[in-house]
């Protein structure tokens, strides 16, 4: 029944299996129940995992090809279709490598948590493993399992650790992402079992599918919005500010850096890859609805009062630029969105971090009670000065690129039609006059002017400590290396994502009738009316 | 041994080196970097000195016709699209160098002395370095999207340095302004930027203006829509060179330290725009309308700086405003086609309104230690009042910086405005006589600042009027800091000494540039300055140069009469009889209240009103559809009681059935 196709190291099983085998070893580990000693051991395991990512990644993967490598195959249940296949190119290989350095992290951001804590890294390290295994499972199933099982962790991780609301906001986040991962199984169902015979879920063979473009169609939508939930795309995003508002730093830090990542990976891995004539009719409704995210959710985050949400909203803000990216049908604005994902689990993972830190010494999340805590926190102050700055895509750092990329790709390409391409830049510019606005307004009322007499008196605002100073050191080299010469992370997907694109733009060439009939009454908005000019 | 263009890419690269090393330093060894405060602030001058000597080699090098130099490497590319990124050394770009680091060097030097007693010593200076690393970026960056980068991280070392006393309210405010309303000109010059990009396929100068001109004349470009991308571009630099309506945030500027504002907000980051516009000309002068543009919002702001300056009262502000009308004259003088008087204007104005600034931080320092760190008291001209006599150095070195800015020669600005104003004479009249007048107005406000300073009686120890401008800003008295017993003295050396080297090039270095032989012409545009200097006539020099002089004159003998030797009471004799100009003038045109109510509270408002929608109509939406979906009230409450993931395994156990049954009806 099992056999082993690849003769290859089995890179990829082992960063999925590790830290997943590390996880049920936790509760062995001796702890006095202050979690001082398993702590150790979570971080262990999670740097070894990210030893192997960046093993498979130097020794097993080649950046300048386009298709699957390190792939591995097993039949699991034959009669259910099920294989064990796992692979990486250029479009998993970042974000698996993101994970494990997040993943590892927020091992570190957890120092403090004594709480349940040999509970915390079980879960800490089985969402380690399968969150690298979203992103490496080559196949339909297999990947709605893993999206599936993902769920668990973090539903539990909300609902112990988190604020006072933590089981609204985690009962929210547990129907909004299982609801509509409904979509996801309908459509994987539909499309494994198309044409008749066995079914097979696996990309290879689902891409070599000539599916119907009116096939395409719903299951594009379905998992549009599935994965618009994940990503978010407004108006699904209204359980993100919930469960980003009352988790702890370190489930904050993976639910920005690498959760959110899942939504966009997943949009370019089947709605742009395996069905491209769809992709071509909704690309359109993409960049729309981008341009809806960038502005409105960069206005609610203006007007937030609670630092935590503020920051939450702008995360939501800036996967507008994923959006537009992935329906840009440029190669330079699809590989922008890579980018932008990339860029901002970093960005956003040293953010919420410092949410988090703050918050222990502040004891409050509201603006209004803090201000003037950079006299008492200097370093505090500097490193969330660069962490904003980064944020709102100051060059030099890597969400300048990603947005360059995404708006010069978007523009200068011919797909859509030139009032289309002007409106919608002219829109998304727009967010980069908010950006600073919100973010800058943030740094003002919690560090400068005169200190806040009440707040002083009560907390104990220590400066930052050489581990928190570490945590953000280690997320700036990648931010700042990236921006200071950003083909260190485009070549990795480089040849991917031009394949990806071109495949697109040949299934737009060929669509003779631009707007089927199903979908026309589907989509309200005028974008369709200058759906892409051929 | 390599020439100096060769090696020129070490010139932003030395000081950025400095400043990350400091900055590190900071940040790891907080304390220990504070105490080798001067070794610190001795290894950033020594970076940046290097690159002073080596953009000096590099200058030398220009002016003996050495060709330029441009290297460039691939930065990003994706399909088709390749960015590259480099550094270009051409003869302004190497003027622009010598300037900065000339200047930015001095400030340094000025800083030790102005910045010793601050407890921020050695973030200014790593600021300062980075500032200078940024700004002589932006000068070598061969393309426009390099020239954003830069554009933006200057705008950054804006913010840092405004905002660098941050425990004051207004600093935090005025930071963040400078911010936002540079974003709002970036946006343009963002757009502008892709339009140019789609339109042209290229980022370079000169491949921008071949390639649009060709769009255009094959007819793929239309004319109004490049005409637009002109513009959009053009609102980058009406933000960084503060030109109307988004000068706004320039005043306000001066919240940070003195040095700062000496250094950022007058000589260097603020002309940047000017700057940009001048690598643009083989771009703008295709568009005859363009430069109309330009030069309409040159004149305005030119006026308009000048017209607000005449009522301030704080030294700084004063200066600022006039640093508002001076950039008007500079971009008048590009909307009139006629970049190379621009850019001298840009040269001369750098030296000796850095060293106005530096010398208004003299004075600032001085009146410090009798009414203490408040800047509404330090900062008011109100207080001061004959410091002539106790402050030598300082004063001399402001009144020759008043003279060259009032364009009286042979001092620097007569031969740079009066180049402009030339220049405008020939090509829009009415602008001319615009910038004629407010030439007058310079030369006024200008000794009005000096007299007020520095001539009369000193009034800095009357606590009542202390108190009555405290009162008139809405400010607290502190009374922590009540008594200062402190005496007024000039400042130390190594405040001084910039102030007198300064003084040297604001005295001279219009020399450079008379008309009939213009050796900065020649540098820039060998041709142009054959050209300018055939065309040279006195019959049309005299006329306009001493009807330029004489309305100095008028100027300053107006201040004289009413600051010096108290003649004439101009509050009597304007101010009382036309209040509604003098209010007019005095809330600065009104534009900050109108600013305020439409886009700060606008904004405000519109983000409150969508966060409302977000959480009572898209959120109440869906925890609609919740209640419906669980059909009652009973199940929410279950899914609370913390056992909700069993509702997750239910999902989960129902798909595997179905993957189950789907398997078995399939094979």
């Amino acid at each position: 029944m099992t056999e082993q196709v690849s003769t290859n190291f089995p890179w990829l099983s082992l960063s999925i299996l590790f830290p997943i085998v590390g996880a049920f070893l936790v509760p062995f580990i001796p702890d006095e129940g202050e979690g001082k000693q398993v702590r150790w051991f979570a971080l262990g395991i999670a740097l070894v995992t990210f030893l192997i990512t960046i093993g498979a990644y130097l020794k097993g993967f080649d950046p300048s090809q386009e298709g699957l490598q390190l792939s591995e195959r097993l039949n699991w249940l034959p009669a259910l279709g099920l294989t064990w296949a796992v692979g990486a190119d250029g479009l998993s290989m970042p974000l698996i490598l993101l994970t494990s350095f997040i993943t590892a992290l927020a091992v570190l951001a957890a120092w403090p948590v004594s709480f349940k804590p040999k509970l915390f890294y079980f879960l800490i390290l089985a969402m380690d493993g399968g969150q690298i295994a979203v992103f490496a499972v080559q196949d339909m199933l297999l990947f709605f399992l893993a999206w599936e099982l993902e769920l668990l962790p973090v539903y539990l991780l909300l609902a112990i650790w988190g604020g006072k609301k933590r089981q609204y906001a985690a009962t929210k986040f547990i129907i909004y992402t299982a609801g509509s991962s409904l979509f996801i199984l309908l459509a994987a169902l539909a499309m494994g079992f198309f044409g008749g015979g066995a079914p097979n879920f696996e990309f290879t063979h689902l891409a070599e599918q000539n599916f119907g473009t009116g096939f395409q169609l719903f299951c594009y939508a379905g998992l549009l919005i599935a994965f618009g939930v994940k990503l978010p795309i407004v108006p699904l995003h209204t359980w993100l500010p919930d469960a980003h508002g009352e988790a702890t730093a370190p489930v904050h830090m993976l639910l920005a850096g690498i959760l959110l990542k899942m939504g966009g990976y997943a949009l370019l891995r089947f709605n742009a890859q395996l069905l491209p004539e769809a992709h071509a009719q909704f690309a359109p409704l993409l960049i729309v609805l981008g341009v809806v995210n960038i502005i409105y959710a960069a206005l609610t985050s203006f007007a937030q009062r609670n630092l935590k949400r503020k920051i939450a909203y702008s995360s939501i803000s800036h996967m507008g630029f994923v959006l537009i990216g992935i329906g840009s049908f440029s190669a330079l604005g699809t590989s922008g969105a890579m980018l932008q994902m990339i860029s901002h689990g970093l960005i956003g993972a040293s953010l919420f971090f410092l949410v988090g830190a703050t918050y222990d010494r502040t004891h409050t999340l509201q603006l209004d009670e803090m201000g003037g805590v950079g006299q008492k926190m200097r370093i505090m102050f500097a490193l969330w000065t660069v962490c904003a700055l980064a944020s709102l895509a100051l060059p030099g750092m890597s969400g300048f690129v990603s947005e360059l990329m995404v708006f010069v790709g978007f523009v200068t390409d011919e797909a859509f039609t030139l009032p289309f391409r002007i409106v919608m830049a002219g829109l998304a510019a727009i967010g980069v006059i908010l950006t600073p606005i919100y973010l800058l307004s943030m740094l003002r009322e919690i560090f400068f002017g005169k200190e806040n007499n009440q707040l002083v008196s009560n907390a104990n605002l220590v400066d930052a400590e050489p581990r928190e100073v570490y945590i953000i050191s280690a997320l700036l080299v990648p931010i700042i290396g990236i921006g200071l010469y950003p083909r260190l992370m485009t070549d990795s997907y480089r040849a991917s994502i031009e394949a990806l694109v071109s495949r697109d733009v040949d299934a737009m060439h060929t669509l003779i009738q631009p707007v089927a009939p199903v979908i026309s009454n589907f989509n309200l908005s005028p974008a369709l009316i200058s759906a892409p000019s051929i | 041994m390599p020439s100096a263009a060769e090696i020129a890419w070490l010139i932003p690269v030395l000081p950025l080196l400095g400043a990350v090393a400091s900055g590190l330093g900071l940040i790891s060894f907080n304390q220990a970097t504070n105490r080798l405060r001067k070794q610190v602030a001795i290894a950033l001058l020594t970076c940046l000195g290097a690159s002073a000597v080596l953009s000096y080699a590099v200058l030398a090098e220009q002016l003996s016709g050495v060709p330029p130099v441009e290297h460039l490497f691939v930065w990003a590319s994706a399909g088709s699209f390749v960015l590259p990124m480099g550094y270009v050394i051409d003869p302004l770009g190497a003027v622009m160098l010598s300037l900065v680091t000339t200047i930015a060097l001095l400030v340094m030097i000025y800083s030790h002395g102005y910045m010793s007693h601050d407890k921020g010593y050695v973030r200014f200076f790593t600021y300062l370095a980075l500032f200078s690393s940024s700004m002589l970026g932006l000068i070598v960056s061969p393309n426009l999207l390099e020239i954003y980068v830069f554009w933006e991280l200057v705008g950054m070392c804006s913010y840092l340095l405004v905002g660098f006393w941050y425990e004051r309210d207004g600093a935090a405010h005025a930071a963040q302004k400078a911010f936002v309303v540079n974003r709002v000109g970036d946006f343009g010059l963002l757009l502008g930027i892709l339009g140019l990009f789609w339109a042209t396929k290229s980022f370079d100068f000169q491949g921008i203006a071949d390639g649009l001109a060709q769009a255009i004349s094959t007819g793929s470009v239309p004319y109004w829509a490049a005409l637009t991308l002109c513009l959009l571009v053009f609102m980058g630099p009406m933000a960084k060179s503060a030109q109307f309506p988004l000068h706004v945030w320039l005043p306000d500027a001066m919240e940070g330290p003195t040095p700062i504002s000496a250094l950022i907000h007058a000589a260097t980051m603020v002309a940047a725009g000017v700057f940009l516009v001048a690598r643009l000309e083989p771009l703008y002068s295709q568009f005859p309308m363009v430069g109309l543009v330009i030069a309409i919002v040159g004149t305005i702001t030119c006026f308009l700086g000048a017209s607000i300056a005449l009522t301030q009262m704080d030294l700084k502000k004063g200066l600022a405003y006039s640093t508002v009308s001076q950039l008007g004259y500079m971009m008048l003088a590009m909307g009139c086609g006629a970049p190379i008087a621009g850019m001298f204007h840009l040269v001369t104005h750098a030296f000796f309104k850095a060293m106005l600034f530096l010398g208004s931080g003299s004075v600032i320092h001085a009146m410090e230690e009798v009414v203490g760190h408040e800047p509404i008291l330090a900062q008011d001209m109100r207080l001061m009042g004959g410091l002539r006599k106790k402050m030598p150095i300082t004063s001399t070195t402001f009144f020759i910086g008043c003279i060259a800015i009032s364009g009286i020669p042979p001092l620097a600005g007569f031969w740079s405005k009066d180049e402009i104003l030339g220049q405008a004479f020939n090509t829009f009249p009415v602008l001319w006589l615009i910038g004629f007048l407010t030439a007058g107005m310079t030369a006024f406000y200008m000794f009005r600042l000096y007299f007020l300073t520095f001539e009369g009686n000193f009034r800095g120890e009357d606590e009542n009027l202390q108190k009555e401008l405290l009162r008139l800003a809405a400010k607290e008295e502190e009374q922590e800091e009540a008594h200062h017993s402190g005496v007024i003295h000039e400042s130390q050396w190594s405040m001084t000494l910039p102030l007198a080297v300064l003084a040297v090039p604001s005295a001279l270095i219009g020399l450079l540039g008379i008309p009939w032989h213009s050796s900065f012409a020649n540098l820039l545009n060998p041709e142009e300055a054959i050209e300018m200097a055939n065309s040279f006539s006195w019959g049309e020099f005299l006329p306009l140069a001493s009807a330029s002089v004489a309305i100095s004159v008028m100027g300053i003998s107006l201040a004289v009469f009413a600051y010096y030797l108290r003649r004439i009471d101009l509050g009597e004799v304007i101010a009382a009889r036309f209040p509604s100009i003098n209010t007019f003038l005095s809330n600065k045109w009104y534009l900050d209240d109108i600013n305020d109510k439409i886009f700060v509270q606008g904004s405000r408002k519109l983000a409150r009103e969508v966060l409302e929608v977000d959480a009572k109509v898209v959120d109440g939406v869906v925890n609609l559809t919740g209640l419906l979906t669980l059909g009652s009230g009973e199940g929410l409450k279950y899914f609370e009681t913390g056992r909700a993931q069993f509702y997750a395994l239910i999902i989960f156990g129902g798909v595997i059935a179905l993957v189950a049954l789907f398997g078995v009806l399939g094979t």
